[in-house]
């Protein structure tokens, strides 16, 4: 045999053949080579040998690798088989355990992604190290102070001119106006923003140039989802949109895309324009203005600077401008880092609303709160469950098992239902964050990324070890014998099961009282008599003529626009209580004026312009004096009206002939004085408050005015009918007929007022969820240690039963056993609920009193719940026949 | 007693086994199949429907006869076992009960 086969090929087959086929095989090829080198020379036969080995690689004849021969990987997989085992025979307590520790972990997740979302607000900003929100606080003594997120004009050069370590200066500004694009009208939210904008914040720029996003002062950019909005599928770069600026409609052409901003962000808007136009929407005064603002102003610091240099040096330079008007440190201009901006409540809103932290952290801790419980629960189950087994573990030892070697397997079974349970509670929590949003009115986000698949397995792992390895170690220790006789429990053990059932029911009674107090609040605050009828009230916005420059002409030609309207819905008869006012019920920004009095006090007040037919559309009360008459020219130009807290405010012994005690205000007099009515939320005090048909007298004395919105007065009226949804109808009808170009703006007053106490709704809902699913663990639990308790007790019923004891007598002795734990339970979460509560309530001026009827009540539903959990597999016991439960040895 | 249905191919082989008196390995079997069937087959597919009739239990095997070509390496000769007679047998019965049902062709003129 000169040649031999490719020496490759014969490697490949001994090591993939199995040994006791490899001799004939190989031979065989051998004998097949020969052959064919003779015939057709080595090379084919050199092929063909090659070929035959490859197709030999089959099933049948590769032999079976033994690397895995770890020891730790067969032991792990072994017990995974006998916890799977253990677990499919007692299915039922099986099942307990995992929904228990599921739904704690559900609740977890979602809470705990909220609390996630709100504290990552705008960190995904690169330069957050050196990004700041500026705002400002004016305070002029005597309570004359002004405070302030958004501000002046001219804070961007100020800003960029004075400060060598501000690398650029950024403003943003909100408002709404009519857009036009094709033949639609809408009234939507754009913004005025410097082009600078997305070099300092980190919005993706999709089409168009990040640098420069507006060609020129008529370009528009739009976020991802307007472009799809306004034109579908096509290229928006180039489309016209119009916009409403000044009652004229004016082109803007689309120069860039930018992606949809992000829901944590606390800057957010979806159409923009340079603020190039700046000159073209304020007056020269507004532009130039220290005390009159608008846009918020975002700084971004050079790298290696610090913002101390920055306010070190400001008040000097704030001095060097106004020092002849102002004082030192009346102007303070100061700076939130970017970060900052959403859970600090300090801060008044800006463009965004903050969120008080502490609801985050409450909600948070609820959450752990309500996992720990789970925990908990699992720890009980677990360790009654073991009792089962002592024999198991008995003959184990017996038969050689090391106590490692036992804490190893039940501790692969605890990881296992741990396991279990989180993959299923964080299948469940994610695919019902849609359903967690509708309940509590969040806007919860959730993004799946494989990382987090890490997190989630990592958490069963922790909570399978950490919620197992008491019970694990308390039931692999003890000696043979004793296990074999099956003694019941430990001390230890029965000491520790109680301190957790008392912790579980103060946790319940804790969740539930705290759900009752927050519902009764919500409920008197949405049903207290705020001094005027609000129901089937709607508000309507009117027209006016946004060219002219001067308020007054506004007003007037705006008043002409309400008595039009008003003819028109007069005729339907389901209208009534047709009226005016500069602002509606239920929303936030109702005209704050201040002036400085004789006095030297300064002082401050709302201000509402109504017409005559105010105070009874809406049912106020005088309580002194006379509302405004029809027909009197008088009460058209000169009278106001104010209310007891104004009256008290201004100390009026007599209130009506007085006037306001100012120097500059114009010819007017009181005539009357109504009752305190909420105006504004039920979180604050009732305000001084003017009421009056003409806005000049007053308007010439103030010297400061804070508004938000238009204060230009809307029509009000009431509905009739039987049928609410016909309101609207009628308005849009008798609309179309007066204004048939412009888009209706309306909205439902009661509506309006709700949402002011909408942050506690939400508040509220997230607990009751919260304190359901605590309530539902609670009851778990309790199942599970019934279950053991009558499990460890057989014997003990069954000798009562013999020595003559009742089923009641029974049930009472088992009920018993708990019930002393609840009573503590309750006793314990008082002062924790009192505490938590009372600094709820004390956002609200009104709120209601904490009584221990709540407590009671609580108290009594949890018990309640617990004899109906227990009840069942009591009476069970109480029932059986004494025999068995002797029998069995 | 059911036993297993053989394929086509295993049944070939099976016969060729059985028909192959003495010596039967893969290399001879592969030689008569392929010239009295006149089919190409490989050596591995033989090697593997002999695996597939030892686990069946159609044929034995036992070692023996190492030649200088094969480097020493010993054959692995096969033999029919009953069951693979039997088998062989059934199937036979089979065919030609249902062969003889075919009716005679007759070629006659429509």
């Amino acid at each position: 045999m000169n040649n031999q086969p490719p020496k490759w090929a014969i490697k490949l087959l001994s090591w993939y053949c199995r040994p006791e086929l490899l001799e004939d095989l190989e031979g065989d090829l051998y004998e097949l080579f020969d052959a064919q080198h003779k015939k057709y020379g080595t090379k084919k036969a050199g092929w063909f040998f090659i070929w035959a080995v490859i197709r030999s690689i089959r099933p049948s004849t590769i032999r079976l690798f033994n690397r895995t021969q770890n020891t730790r990987l067969m032991f792990t997989t072994h017990n995974i088989k006998i916890a799977a085992r253990v677990l499919w025979r007692d299915k039922f307590s099986a099942l307990l355990n995992i929904s228990g520790l599921s739904i704690g972990i559900i609740c977890f997740i979602l809470l705990g992604l909220y609390v996630l979302q709100e504290s990552t607000f705008d960190r995904f900003h690169t330069k957050t190290d050196r990004l700041y929100r500026s705002y400002l606080y004016e305070d002029y003594g005597e309570g004359h102070t002004f405070f302030n997120a958004v501000t002046p004009l001219r804070f961007e050069t100020f800003f960029e001119d004075n400060f060598p370590e501000v690398e650029a200066a950024v403003q943003v500004r909100l408002t709404n106006t009519l857009v036009g694009v094709f033949d639609q009208r809408i009234n939507e939210e754009f913004a005025i923003i410097s082009p600078e904008f997305f070099q300092v914040f980190d919005f993706k720029v999709l089409q168009g140039s990040s640098k420069k996003p507006f060609d020129n002062r008529t370009s528009i950019i739009l976020s991802r989802a307007y472009a799809e909005k306004f034109f579908g599928d096509n290229n928006p770069i180039g489309k016209v949109i119009d916009l409403e600026m000044k009652d004229v409609f004016e082109s803007f052409t689309v120069s860039a895309v930018f992606d949809d901003m992000p829901f944590n962000s606390s800057i957010k808007f979806d159409m923009a324009v340079s603020n190039e136009l700046n000159d073209e929407i304020y007056d020269e005064q507004r532009l130039n203005a220290w005390f009159s603002v608008s846009p918020e102003t975002y700084v971004l610091l050079k790298k290696g600077t610090a913002i101390q240099s920055v306010n070190e040096k400001i008040q000097d330079i704030v001095m060097s401008y106004l020092g002849e008007d102002l004082q030192r440190n009346e102007y303070n201009i100061r700076f939130q880092p970017i970060t900052d901006i959403h859970l600090n409540p300090e801060i008044p809103a800006g463009n965004s609303a903050a969120n008080n932290p502490k609801y985050v952290y409450i909600l948070g801790f609820i959450g752990a709160l309500v996992l720990i419980l789970a925990c908990i629960n699992y720890t009980t189950l677990a360790m009654g469950n073991s009792l089962k087994r002592n024999k198991e573990v008995a003959v184990r030892k017996v038969l050689g098992a090391l106590r490692p070697t036992l804490i190893n397997q039940y501790l692969t079974e605890s990881v296992i239902i741990a396991t279990l349970s989180t993959a299923i509670g964080t299948i469940t929590a994610l695919m019902a964050v849609p359903v967690f949003n509708s309940l509590t009115n969040s806007t919860l986000n959730y993004s799946f990324e494989w990382m987090h698949l890490a997190y989630f397995l990592g958490m069963g792992l922790l909570i399978g070890l950490i919620a197992g390895i008491y019970p694990v170690w308390a039931l692999s220790g003890g000696k043979v014998l004793a296990l074999l006789q099956k003694t019941s429990q430990s001390k230890t053990s029965h000491g520790i099961r109680k301190v957790m059932v008392v912790f579980q029911f103060a946790m319940t009674v804790f969740l539930l009282t705290s759900t009752m107090i927050m519902q009764r609040q919500l409920d008197f605050l949405q049903n207290k008599d705020l001094g005027f009828s609000q129901d089937a009230s709607l508000a309507v916005e009117i027209p006016t003529d946004q060219s002219l420059r001067s308020r007054s002409k506004q007003v007037a030609v705006t008043l002409q626009n309400h008595a039009l309207l008003k003819a028109e819905l007069a005729k339907s008869p389901d209208i009534d209580n047709i009226t005016m006012a500069s602002h509606t019920f239920g929303s936030t920004s109702w005209a704050h004026m201040a002036f400085t009095d004789k006095n030297e006090v300064f002082r401050r007040f709302y201000f509402l312009q109504v017409d005559e037919y105010y105070l009874d559309a809406f049912d106020i009360k005088l309580i002194d004096g006379r509302g405004f008459e029809t027909e009197s020219g008088l009460d058209k130009r000169q009278s106001i009206i104010i209310n007891q807290a104004a009256a008290d405010y201004f100390n009026f012994e007599n209130p009506i002939g007085e006037k306001l005690p100012g120097n500059d205000f114009g010819e007017h007099q009181i005539i009357g004085v109504i009752d305190d009515i909420h105006f504004s939320s039920l979180h604050n005090k009732v305000q001084p408050l003017v009421l009056a048909q003409n806005i000049l007298p007053i308007y010439e004395g103030i010297s400061d005015i804070n508004v938000g919105g238009s204060i230009l007065p809307k029509l009000l009226f009431k509905y009739t009918g039987q049928n609410l949804v016909e309101a609207e109808t009628i308005l849009s009808a008798a609309w179309e007929k007066v204004f048939p170009n412009q888009s209706l703006d309306f909205h439902f007053m009661d509506q309006a007022i709700k949402q002011q106490y909408e942050n506690e709704a939400q508040l509220k809902k997230l607990i009751s969820v919260a304190s359901t699913i605590s309530i539902i663990i609670a009851a778990i639990g309790l199942l599970g240690l019934t279950v053991l308790v009558i499990n460890s007790r057989e014997k003990e019923i069954g000798i009562r039963k013999v020595m003559g004891a009742s089923v009641i007598q029974i049930f009472r002795l088992l009920a018993k056993t708990y019930s002393i734990q609840l009573v503590i339970g309750v006793l314990l979460s008082v002062p924790l609920t009192l505490w938590l509560m009372k600094d709820w309530l004390d956002n609200f001026a009104y709120k209601v009193s904490l009584t221990p009827d709540l407590f009671l009540m609580s108290g009594l539903l949890a018990m309640f719940i617990a004899i109906l959990v227990v009840s069942y597999h009591t009476l069970k016991a109480a029932l059986v026949n004494p025999i068995e439960s002797l029998r069995d040895e | 007693m059911n036993q297993e249905s053989i394929g086509v191919l295993e049944e070939l082989v099976l016969l060729t086994v059985g028909s192959i008196t003495q010596g039967a390995y893969a290399l001879t079997i592969l030689e008569e199949i392929n010239e009295k069937a006149e089919r190409n087959l490989d050596v591995t597919t033989i090697h593997s429907v002999l695996r597939r009739l030892d686990k069946k239990g159609y044929v034995t095997s036992e070692m023996g006869g190492a030649t200088k070509e094969r480097g020493g390496r010993r054959k692995r000769f096969f033999q029919l076992t009953a069951a693979g007679k039997t088998v062989l047998d059934e199937n036979m019965e089979l065919r030609m009960e249902l062969y003889n049902k075919i009716p005679k062709f007759t070629f006659s003129s429509i």
